[in-house]
């Protein structure tokens, strides 16, 4: 299927399935650590401010 | 929070991160699955794909290559509508939109030089060459390096959204050029094939598959740019907090 031009298809389809997959991993890991580190805070009794001006997070 | 969920059914809808949030954690697991779905699909038809009679098997690495480069190229046009947004309507969510898609942006231009590549190589007997498209996707590249380094500088939030939108917006000139490189300048890459006038210059039996994986990367892009928007998010609310923390130490 892949022909005289595997040596090309193979790291081509690799690479891009490094980078996608390796980029959802990073988000996803870096959502759970950031939920994971509000939580600490909050255990710790900081409070966020209410979300009641423009451009607060 | 009243003067926002007055002004209902607009952009502003989102404005508040909260609610934005909520709408992102339901959509996420339904787009997740779409995304995953139309990605197999794609790649079940695009190793279907009859060969090429010029390019042969390595016509598959086109199947990638293409939504790759018009990927990095719409991720850039959401930032610079996000930036617009921030200088125009200073609407809160818009530096949120252009610094979530700026690694997606780099990773797809990443992408387009790596597998352009791979597929020149064999082509066209070099892994690479100095003309106008090629160069014009790496400054592409480097403008998105720079913008991720530029959000990562400055540390007030509001310098650093107007700073990046000014430089993203300047940045946008590299756009038109690369679309229109092939046919300003004498390139060894061609023409374009699909979004021309009249119709494609491509069998169906490559077009379609390419159309499906186009759909896949912008599904992808979608997905990553949700969920990077959701860090975010969640990265202000961090800092808010432990700066709020510090002051209450400070002043206690």
């Amino acid at each position: 299927m892949l022909g005289q031009y595997a040596a090309y298809i193979v790291p081509a389809y690799a690479v891009s399935a490094a980078v996608i997959a390796g980029l959802t991993a990073w988000t996803l890991l870096q959502y759970r650590r950031r939920l994971r580190e509000i939580a600490t805070l909050e255990e710790k009794g900081v409070r966020r401010r209410a979300a009641t001006r423009k451009g607060d997070g | 929070m009243a003067e926002l969920t007055a002004k209902a059914g607009s952009i502003w809808d989102f404005a508040n991160p909260a609610r934005f949030m909520g709408i992102a954690n339901a959509v996420l697991p339904g787009l997740a699955a779409v995304t995953v779905a139309c990605l197999a699909i794609g790649l079940w038809m695009a190793f279907n794909a009859p060969e090429d009679y010029q390019q042969g098997s390595s016509v598959l690495i086109m199947f990638i290559h293409v939504p790759s480069a018009w990927l990095s190229m719409m991720a850039y046009t959401v930032m610079a509508l996000a930036a617009l947004g921030t200088l125009v309507w200073r609407h809160p969510l818009a530096d949120v939109s252009l610094r979530a898609a700026a690694p997606i942006g780099a990773a797809f231009t990443f992408l387009a030089l790596i597998t352009g590549s791979l597929w020149g190589k064999p082509m066209w007997g070099t892994w690479w060459v100095w003309d106008a498209r090629l160069t014009s996707v790496l400054v592409l590249f480097i403008i998105y390096l720079g913008i991720i380094a530029l959000a990562r500088a400055i540390e007030e939030p509001s310098v650093a959204a107007r700073a990046l939108a000014i430089v993203t917006l300047v940045g946008y000139v590299n756009i038109p050029i690369i679309k229109f490189s092939v046919d300003w300048w004498n390139t060894l890459h061609q023409p374009a094939s699909v979004s021309r006038l009249g119709r494609p210059a491509m069998d169906a039996a490559f077009l379609y598959p390419l159309m499906v994986m186009a759909l896949a990367y912008t599904l992808i892009f979608l997905t990553l740019h949700l969920m990077n928007m959701r860090n975010e998010i969640l990265r202000r609310r961090l800092r808010s907090m432990r700066m709020l923390a510090a002051r209450e130490a400070g002043g206690a």
